[in-house]
């Protein structure tokens, strides 16, 4: 028997095979250091994250290679690398002090973290149902124990199993969903399924289930409605750093996934599965929206505000057109920064002494101006921004998707969309006023901030003004990966 | 009514009751015995397929590590074995209506589908050919290794969520 | 590249203030008026440097600016100027200058911060009045909503959260129309054509049809009708004018309102001239309703502020109706009474908050026969209430009356309503004047009079107003070129056949009443 050696280009993976390593050398350099120096895996961990953002940019040549059908490096696995290990740069700068406040184990932190940023970028390299199903069990295996690490709280915990039980039934919806297209296709490559949809005059009705469950598979990783129950809980739950990244994260690789197989794999099928989206879409901002008005909580807000973005995001999805897709992806990527930013903003007033609600509460934030000022810019900066307000990249974002959505033809979504950032300003607009007009009680003291969390909150910052006042480059690679999944 | 059929049914029988068992059970140690029969019964339909391997690693994996190593847990905790628990909450009413609403819309597609068959035959060496598709570049060896990934990352998961504090 | 330069001035010297204030408090102060009235400096060089109006000719641009910004997007960083935008330039300047002197004393608590959101407000609203592209416009009116919203919020009176929220809902959701209607344009006038570009001037005369133009008008008018304010749109002003310190309410009053007034003219009807046409009778008499409506509330109100706020819905309503009513005479009364507006209400603003300065109070109630202690405020205050009554010889004259000429060449029964205006408004006025300053001193007020720097303030004020309604010449023939060139642009895009030549809505200075128009526009379609 003749045996010859795998003929792989690991540089197509080169990303992913980094981020992979820096999580077993975490784990390994883990074991060996001191209990004080455990803070140094964080840098670690921040290293390989950037080791492996500038791979995926130097990586994108045009080539677009991919491997054997499973994993692709086009443009728009590279692009959405960078989203998520922008999410992921972040939370490691978020959580250097956190982790230690709180009491996470710091090596099996770092070490889940970087796994589940494998899983996230592997899911948006993934071009067969396989790959896909493994990213996605990887990334969320990861992030039910991450969000569940934080062993004191009663809440993580509870958190963790609502996320485990209602995030395994959704992976069962998503099987079910691949079994029953790969019945009709016979294949679980997505090229192989776009030429079965292409084949067949009428569209066979277990490739229509089949969408339609993996619709609702990916739709509870993204949250939308009305797969949407567990966010709030567990995003309250979770420690806040992971939070952070997995409201990011998470979200960008669902729809990384959804995008591939619903423009590329059904794109012949656009008329079946465009206005389901559109319907999800338009229910998403609204529930979110209605649902975060009534929140004191801003972790809980945040989580219905992030319900709502992703029913803004998909509008670009389905839109179903070359500029809604690069609008998605411009949208992810702004995202990325202002969500992540909101949530560092908790992080460092949970530290705040007298801080009843745990920096988590409106109160907390009140009179944050007159004594934090530079906390409170970005905050302002970071809500006026979800909120879309101009120039800030939140509002690119928004014109970008709902312009899509106009010229699909879709022009009830933009309206619903636009109605609701009216709606969404409101609550946006609350801790703004909190933070400027309201006079902080004397016992809450800001404490000092950790150095490395100022330094994410200000590139956050700095990224969403330059996005918004300078966003050509990025408008331009956005574009080039939508070409890269569309075609042509 | 083909023998193949008459088997079809007996295995689907052995399968969902199993299933219907885990659910209804009071004790846990029931539920667990009758996890096993589903198991079962899943393999049985493997090898009705004349998919012999993937039956006997039905049978290896589910049945014996993974619904022993649940009856071990069981056993060992003590709470567990004898405590008698309520497999009802007050959401079933619920939870009957939308499930058999998704069984009667699943039914009402499904039964609509032309279902696509193969006619070719399982080859002899379905065994060594697996093998090798599993580790040749050109078929699954790229879903294998980001396997092994997932089962490193839900080792780690294991034993965060195991350690004493 | 002057043009941004003059906004980039203003943002750096709100930047600069804040930095300084870090230090020293009132180095904030000298920063912003160093700045204002650097920038009204370089806007008189160039209007004095503007050529004259004869040899100007219709839509000549003073100064145009045109940068490539996010190509792929078609949106340009198109900034231009022409006469209408040079002069309310020149009003943001001016009353940029007033904000900064009359919060001199004002707001102690992070002086740095205020004048950086006033300086902020002043270059949203100077790139508003520039920008060409519809994105970028549509970026600088968000813009100066948000350091607005702070200006009342952080400054304001009592209420003032409130009111902020109601202001920042309302525009934004007006703001968010006009964005769809901006999108909407985009695409339709992409699809036509080819060419996918937010720029003003290429849109001018596009062949949307006009069906789909009513609908994208109707957005931009909502966003328009909250700024202008129109009724029924106009409920957050109220609120927001009596919350906000002297310096918002005169940036409020003075420049943001003019900003709808501005986006109708510019934008809504040289864009859409058939679907402008088509709303215009319903428009003008919104117009009337919120010159009457405004009036009457006025007269109601027992709060200076509140009082002075709803005298501008009524001014407002002018411009409104000058609007629509679309012919030389009535335009060029609306731009005068845009900035007649401006100086006359500001200074009604700056006087409420120099009296609530002095007695913290804005309840008229409790004012009357203040004329016996503060006599140099009191004439102020009746010389500003005849210019709002339109006193002939005043600003508010010139422009009300020239609204009124045009409105009756478009609409008789209509101007006729519109000219009871000067009936009430005379009535608010003089019973304004009436309970501040005459009539018993029933609080036994003893108050110090207008301070010399006040008194600077309502000197410039006054002059002002006396020169608009002397010799408004200079103001006419700056606008004129402008207006005719927007005229010709709706005329151009207007591309239905008429059937009586001379009777388009557009055209019809002489005799064509509004419904001749109307219905020669719709008896040219098949």
């Amino acid at each position: 028997m003749e045996i010859s050696l795998p003929t792989f280009d690991f540089l197509v993976v080169a990303p992913e095979i980094v981020v992979l390593i820096t999580a077993l050398l975490v784990m390994v350099v883990d074991m060996v250091i001191g209990r004080e120096q455990k803070g140094r895996l964080a840098w670690v961990a921040l290293v390989g994250v950037l080791a492996a953002g500038a791979l995926s940019y130097y990586l994108w040549d045009g080539s677009d290679p991919a491997l054997h059908d499973m994993l692709a490096a086009d443009g728009y696995a590279l692009f959405l690398n960078l989203a998520i290990l922008v999410a992921a740069a972040l939370a490691i700068l978020f959580s250097l002090e956190y982790t230690g406040r709180v009491g996470l184990a710091q090596g099996e932190y770092y070490t889940l973290l970087l796994l589940s940023t494998a899983g996230m970028m592997l899911m948006a390299a993934a071009i067969n149902l396989m790959t896909i199903f493994l990213a996605l069990e990887i990334l969320s295996i990861s992030l039910y124990v991450l969000v569940g690490l934080n062993r004191a709280e009663r809440r993580s915990a509870e958190a963790a199993l609502k996320y485990f039980v209602l995030g395994a039934f959704a992976s069962g919806f998503l099987l079910y969903g691949m079994a029953l297209i790969y019945g009709q296709a016979g294949t679980t490559s997505l090229a192989g399924i776009r030429a079965a949809v292409q084949a067949g005059g009428e569209p066979s009705a277990l490739l229509l289930v089949g969408l339609g469950l993996m619709i609702a598979g990916f739709g509870f990783k993204v949250a939308l409605v009305p797969f949407q129950m567990w966010t709030p809980d567990v995003y309250q739950g979770a420690p806040t750093s992971v939070t952070a990244f997995m409201s990011v994260g998470a979200k960008v690789a669902g729809f990384a996934a959804l995008g591939r197989v619903a423009l590329y794999a059904f794109g012949d099928l656009q008329g079946d599965w465009r206005w389901v989206l559109a319907v999800l879409s338009a229910l998403t901002m609204t529930v979110g929206n209605l649902a975060a008005l009534r929140q004191a909580n801003l972790k809980r807000m945040l989580a219905y505000s992030s319900i709502a973005h992703a029913g803004y995001a998909l509008a670009g999805l389905a839109a179903g057109n070359a500029q809604g897709t690069s609008g998605l992806l411009f949208y992810l990527f702004a995202y990325a920064f202002m969500n992540a930013g909101a949530f560092a903003i908790i992080i460092a007033a949970g530290r705040f002494e007298g801080a009843t609600g745990g920096g988590e509460t409106l109160d907390d934030f009140a009179g944050l101006a007159a004594r934090k000022p530079g906390l409170a810019v970005a905050m302002a900066l970071f809500m006026l921004s979800l909120a879309g307000v101009p120039p800030l990249a939140g509002f690119l974002a928004k014109l970008y998707v709902f312009g899509a959505a106009v010229r699909g033809g879709l022009i009830w979504l933009a309206v619903f969309g636009v109605v609701n950032s009216v709606i969404s300003a409101y609550y946006y607009l609350r801790v703004v006023v909190s933070m400027y007009m309201r006079e902080g009680r004397p016992a809450a003291v800001p404490a000092p901030v950790c150095a490395g969390l100022q330094v994410g909150v200000a590139l956050a910052a700095v990224a969403i003004v330059l996005l918004g006042l300078w966003p050509g480059p990025i408008v331009d690679l956005a574009r080039v990966a939508a070409l890269a999944l569309l075609g042509g | 009514m083909t023998v193949s059929q008459v088997v079809f049914i007996l295995l689907s029988i052995a399968a969902l009751g199993g299933a219907l068992g885990v659910v209804f059970a009071r004790n846990l140690f029931r539920a667990a015995l009758a996890l096993v029969l589903s198991f079962v019964g899943v393999a049985g339909f493997y090898v009705l397929l004349e998919a012999e391997f993937l039956a006997m690693v039905q049978i290896l994996v589910y049945v014996g590590a993974i619904a022993i190593l649940i009856i071990f847990a069981i056993m060992l905790s003590r709470r567990m074995m004898s405590s008698e628990t309520q497999p009802w909450n007050e959401q079933w009413v619920g939870a009957v209506v939308v499930a058999a609403a998704l069984f009667a819309a699943l039914v009402f597609i499904l039964s609509r589908v032309d279902w696509p068959a193969t006619e070719a035959q399982v080859p002899a060496d379905s065994i060594s050919q697996l093998g090798q598709a599993l580790v040749s570049p050109d078929f699954y060896v790229l879903p294998f290794e980001v396997a092994s990934v997932l089962l490193l990352v839900a080792l780690v998961g294991a034993v965060i969520i195991a350690r004493e504090q | 590249m002057i043009l941004l330069w003059l906004i980039l001035w203003l943002l750096s010297g709100g930047l600069l203030a804040w930095l300084l204030s870090r230090w020293r408090a009132v180095w904030a102060r000298w920063v912003s008026l160093f700045f204002t009235a650097t920038y009204l400096a370089s806007l008189v060089v160039i209007w004095i440097l503007s050529p004259e109006a004869e040899e100007a000719g219709p839509g000549s641009w003073l100064i145009d600016l045109n940068l490539s910004w996010i190509p792929n997007l078609g949106i340009n960083l198109h900034l231009a100027l022409d006469g209408l935008g040079l002069l309310l330039l020149l009003l943001v300047g001016v009353l940029g200058v007033m904000t900064v002197a009359t919060s001199w004393t004002g707001a102690q608590e992070r002086t740095g911060f205020f004048h950086f959101n006033l300086l902020w407000i002043l270059a949203a609203l100077a790139g508003v009045f520039m920008a060409m592209d519809l994105v970028l416009f549509y970026l600088f009116w968000e813009m100066m909503l948000i350091p607005l919203y702070f200006l009342i919020g952080i400054w304001g009176y009592e209420n003032r959260v409130y009111a902020t929220l109601k202001f920042f809902i309302f525009t934004q959701a007006g703001g968010l129309l006009m964005l769809l209607s901006i999108l909407g344009l985009y695409f339709a006038h992409g699809n036509n054509t080819g060419v996918y570009t937010f720029d003003y001037f290429q849109l001018l005369g596009n062949t949307v049809p006009l069906a789909t133009a009513i609908w994208l008008m109707l957005g931009f008018f909502v966003a328009f009708a909250v700024k202008l304010p129109a009724v029924p749109v106009h409920t957050w002003l109220p609120d927001a004018h009596t919350q906000a310190p002297t310096a918002g309410s005169v940036d409020l009053a003075g420049l943001v309102l003019k900003a709808g007034a501005y986006g109708l003219l510019r934008f809504l009807v040289p864009l859409f001239p058939e679907a402008a046409g088509r709303i215009a009778p319903a428009a003008m008499i919104l117009g009337v309703i919120g010159i009457l409506y405004g009036a009457f509330q006025a007269y109601g109100q027992t709060d200076l502020k509140r009082m002075v706020a709803y005298t501008s819905v009524s001014h407002m309503g002018f411009v409104l109706l000058g609007v629509f009513a679309w012919n030389p005479l009535a335009l060029q009364g609306a731009v005068v009474v845009m900035i007649a507006h401006g100086i006359s209400t500001g200074a009604l603003f700056i006087l409420a908050g120099d009296i609530q300065e002095r007695i913290h109070s804005r309840d008229l109630e409790r004012m009357g026969g203040l004329w016996s202690t503060m006599p140099r405020m009191g004439a102020v205050g009746l010389l500003f209430a005849l210019a709002s009554l339109g006193l002939p010889g005043l600003g508010n004259f010139v422009g009300e009356f020239l609204v009124l000429l045009g409105a009756f060449q478009a609409n008789v029964p209509i101007a006729v309503l519109a000219t009871l205006a000067f009936v009430v408004s005379a009535v608010y006025s003089l019973a304004m004047i009436q309970r501040v300053f005459f009539g018993p001193n029933r609080e036994g007020w003893d108050l110090p009079d207008a301070s010399p720097r006040e008194m600077g303030i309502w000197v410039v004020m006054v002059v002002l107003i006396v020169v608009l309604g002397l010799y408004p010449r200079p103001v006419l023939d700056t606008a004129r070129p402008a207006l005719e060139a927007l005229q010709e642009y709706a005329a151009a895009g207007e591309h239905v056949e008429v059937e009586v030549g001379e009777a388009s809505w557009l055209g019809s200075t002489a005799h064509g009443s509004w419904d001749t128009a109307v219905d020669g526009v719709d008896g040219g379609r098949p």
